[in-house]
């Protein structure tokens, strides 16, 4: 069961993220005022999506086996994007970020995403029809990083591969920033988790006296009440 | 100008009325951000508004947000407090995301587009539907307003009556945590489907069930409709939605009805636990029924009034509203073609117009069914490379385009549509919409389940003219608006061929849509007819999943990603490179 959990999680989770870049490319798509870089944003989310299918499918199948329980909370909603963090409640990366460090950050990530990627090929195993569909999204991955290096260098001539190298490093160790914020807050929130429930039974104790009839509507006029009012 | 905004709890979005009492404009975050049932904060839309109205902050004299959030927030946290130590999980939960629910508004209205959070009034939330229902009423004055959804920001349900747009008295209400759509929506989890996304599949799940079944009747007994007391009441230890944030019924529900569907085991006519799901659907669909026709008489009762405003998520349940316009008293019910919480920021925008003018100058214009404004940018230019890599034009001239688009569906093609401005609300009527010969057997298969992959027991929308739907279905001139945006289903007509029609449910029943005149549907019908095709299968473009296509991009891209050929879009007709 165990084992069921943490692959779910892993499917789940990669799912996630590369539905996330799917929407990121979308929205660059979107934003570009060049034909050329409009279809090269479009063909790339494009096959990020497809990768999150494939990643959605390797879910399924393993949710299938799994109890009832366990196979709800691998339930996919949309919104979980945002609320997970693989978008940012500020909005799309392309809304916050410059074109030339968005471009970077693609370079980056994308090998970084392949990486990633053999420990999934591992589980599965290569030969498999999984892995091989695995060892095709990483193939994948390498023509986006490719692609984004040629890019870089085409638009921003100035810039030399070793600052690309600085990027790559500095995002790199971003990523494992994340990754440690990450597991601290999770340490923090467990050992957090009693306070904040000693907290709202407290608070809740209180909620129970309040008196609600004060928001009862019957018989008036609803275009009279307060317009300021929040309650 | 005047702006209204929906989020944080359901689907957000925002709308703009203008001084003379019509909606502009109107976006869902879900179609700008492609996250199916966005709730953030609409920043894309209100952005959106502004840039293609050319509007800036100062030009807008008046933000509603569509409820009043600390009664949301109290409500759920009193009603959790007495249930304590169970639902201090969910309490935990309240308090840890406080600044992230609706209680932040505006301070979300401060950090994004400063100068707007000193506009932002607040309307209730059941006031917001009503007054987006009463927009796309022909008459403003002596209505009865009936709203159920989950839960507003106080009740779960409410009548109101309508004097004038000034006057809206509140006479009924189901307070929370008893709740029709609750209840639905616990269901809808219950069968492994996904709440607010779900519930459109319960529904088509239903017409396979039995309402004689052991199941049926068991979910049937869930609630009931008190009538010394008028209240709807509910044994509530069958639900958790009130107490927990994770799971919406309780294991009590599964002792009840047996253990819930496992989500990722896909459900197929014929097999193992299909039928007892499908009667557990049914009960859950004929409860609606009947609650709905007992809420909508006391409506009657109290208010005397004959016309009904209906909406809130649960007026979406388009198979129960054909037995409302059977209840004797009824002779109007007009349902908004946004009826959910998205829809509401259409009711928000006209709050701010009705509190900003005086009564005397007061004119609230029926909107259109495509209110959102054509996109200004240069879709020709932007798409240029996508569609000189992947597409070829079949024809670029529209009328050309039209009749070659037309020839295709007589061969038994499935064509896509991104046409002039997308729908308001959630069902496609023919701009974003995916469409085949409504009477072709293995195109509307096609469209179904290779395109759509959509569950097997889910129907397809058949779309026609007003005369051609005469001839095969038992049409109700009581809901003849709610035909128009897909929100009704109605009966085949007794041993009419229409019962064997690939649009047609297994319980003889089929949401049709009656086509606008000087829709390009209805241009599409009329190139279609001289070929003997008068009904057109119509579904949503989009793939499953995702929200429909808002633009030309999502529309060549679902192409891609499916099996989809064929495009008609305002540039001419597509096909895609093989």
């Amino acid at each position: 069961m165990k084992k069921i959990n943490s692959e779910l999680t892993i499917f789940f989770e990669t799912a996630h993220a590369e539905l996330a870049s799917a929407l990121e490319m979308l929205a660059v798509c979107k934003e570009t005022d060049s034909p050329k870089q409009a279809f090269g944003y479009f063909m790339h989310a494009k096959d990020e999506y497809s990768h999150a299918k494939s990643f959605f499918n390797m879910l399924s199948l393993r949710g299938k086996s799994a109890s009832i329980e366990t196979a709800r909370d691998f339930r996919f909603t949309p919104p979980s994007l945002i609320t997970k963090g693989y978008i940012s409640q500020k909005g799309f990366l392309i809304e916050t970020m410059q074109l030339k460090d968005f471009i970077a950050f693609v370079y980056t990530n994308e090998l970084l995403a392949k990486s990633s990627f053999e420990k999934i090929l591992t589980l599965v195993g290569r030969s498999t029809e999984e892995g091989k569909r695995i060892s095709g999204i990483m193939a994948d991955e390498l023509r986006h990083h490719g692609m984004a290096k040629k890019h870089f260098l085409i638009h921003y001539p100035a810039l030399q591969p070793w600052q690309l190298m600085i990027y790559r490093t500095k995002e790199t160790l971003n990523n494992k920033g994340r990754k440690i914020y990450d597991a601290n807050l999770k340490f923090l929130d467990r050992l957090l988790t009693p306070l904040y429930r000693i907290m709202a039974f407290l608070a809740g104790t209180i909620s129970k006296k309040l008196n609600l009839n004060e928001f009862k509507r019957k018989g008036k006029n609803l275009m009279n009440i307060s317009t300021k009012s929040i309650l | 100008m005047f702006i209204g905004v929906t989020g944080y709890n359901h689907e957000s979005s925002a709308a703009l009325v203008d001084r003379n009492g019509v909606l502009v404009d109107f976006y869902r975050e879900e179609s700008l951000s492609r996250i199916k049932g966005d709730k953030s904060f609409p920043k894309m839309s209100i952005r959106k508004i502004l840039c293609t109205n050319n509007l800036k902050v100062k030009d807008i004299e008046r933000v509603a947000f569509y409820e009043r959030p600390l009664s949301a927030f109290l409500h759920i946290v009193k009603e959790a407090s007495m249930h304590m130590p169970k639902s201090l999980d969910l309490l935990t939960h309240q308090f840890r995301n406080f600044n992230r629910s609706s209680v932040s508004c505006y301070l979300d209205f401060a950090k994004f587009f400063k100068g707007l959070e000193s506009k932002l009034i607040y309307s209730d939330h059941h006031l917001s539907h009503t007054l987006t229902a009463l927009a796309y009423s022909d008459s403003k004055e002596d209505i009865s307003s009936v709203v159920i959804d989950g839960f507003g920001d106080r009740s779960t349900a409410s009548i109101s009556q309508i004097v004038d747009p000034t006057e809206i008295n509140e006479l009924w209400e189901c307070p929370y945590p008893v709740s029709l759509g609750l209840f639905y929506s616990s269901i809808t989890d219950y069968l492994g489907f996904a709440i607010n996304e779900g519930e459109y599949k319960v529904m088509g799940l239903a017409s396979f069930g039995d309402s004689n079944s052991k199941s049926a009747k068991l979910v049937r007994g869930l609630m009931d409709w008190d009538s010394n007391s008028n209240k709807i009441i509910s044994d509530m230890s069958y639900f958790d939605y009130h107490l927990s944030i994770s799971k919406s019924y309780s294991s009590k529900l599964e002792e009840l009805l047996g253990p819930a569907r496992n989500p990722f085991v896909q459900l197929i006519p014929g097999n193992n636990d299909f039928q007892r799901c499908a009667d557990i659907a049914r009960g859950a669909q004929d409860l609606m029924i009947y609650l709905l026709g007992k809420i909508f008489t006391h409506a009657h009762k109290i208010t005397h009034s004959r016309r009904f405003l209906f909406s809130g998520g649960v007026s979406m349940n388009s198979a129960s509203i054909d037995s409302l316009a059977q209840l004797p008293f009824v002779d109007k019910i007009i349902i908004p073609p946004s009826p959910g919480d998205a829809g509401c920021a259409i009711g928000a925008a006209f709050y701010c117009y009705i509190k900003s003018s005086s009564y005397h100058h007061l004119k609230i214009e029926k909107p259109s069914l495509f209110p959102s404004q054509k996109e200004k940018r240069n879709d020709e230019f932007l798409t240029e490379q996508i569609i000189s890599n992947e597409f070829s034009y079949l024809e670029r001239d529209e009328d050309y385009a039209f009749l070659k688009a037309a020839e295709l569906i007589s061969e038994g093609k499935v064509i896509g549509t991104v046409l002039s401005r997308s729908e308001t609300g959630p069902r496609a009527l023919g701009n974003r919409s995916l469409i085949c010969d409504g009477k072709n057997m293995n195109a509307v298969k096609n469209l179904n389940t290779v395109i759509k992959n959509r569950s097997s027991f889910r129907p397809t929308a058949p779309a026609m003219r007003y005369e051609i739907a005469e001839k095969y279905y038992k049409l109700r001139p009581e809901i003849y608006d709610c035909y128009k945006s897909m929100s009704a289903t109605c009966k085949c007509l007794k041993d009419n061929v229409s019962s064997e029609f690939p649009t047609t449910h297994v319980d003889s029943t089929a949401r049709i849509q009656i086509v606008e005149k000087n829709s390009y549907l209805y241009k599409l019908l009329s190139k279609l007819e001289p070929m003997g095709i008068e009904i057109l299968a119509n579904s949503s473009l989009n793939v499953s999943g995702d929200p429909t296509a808002f633009d030309l991009i999502d529309g060549l891209m679902v192409c891609l990603r499916t099996d989809l050929r064929y495009l008609l879009t305002d540039l001419g007709l597509l096909i895609r490179k093989t």
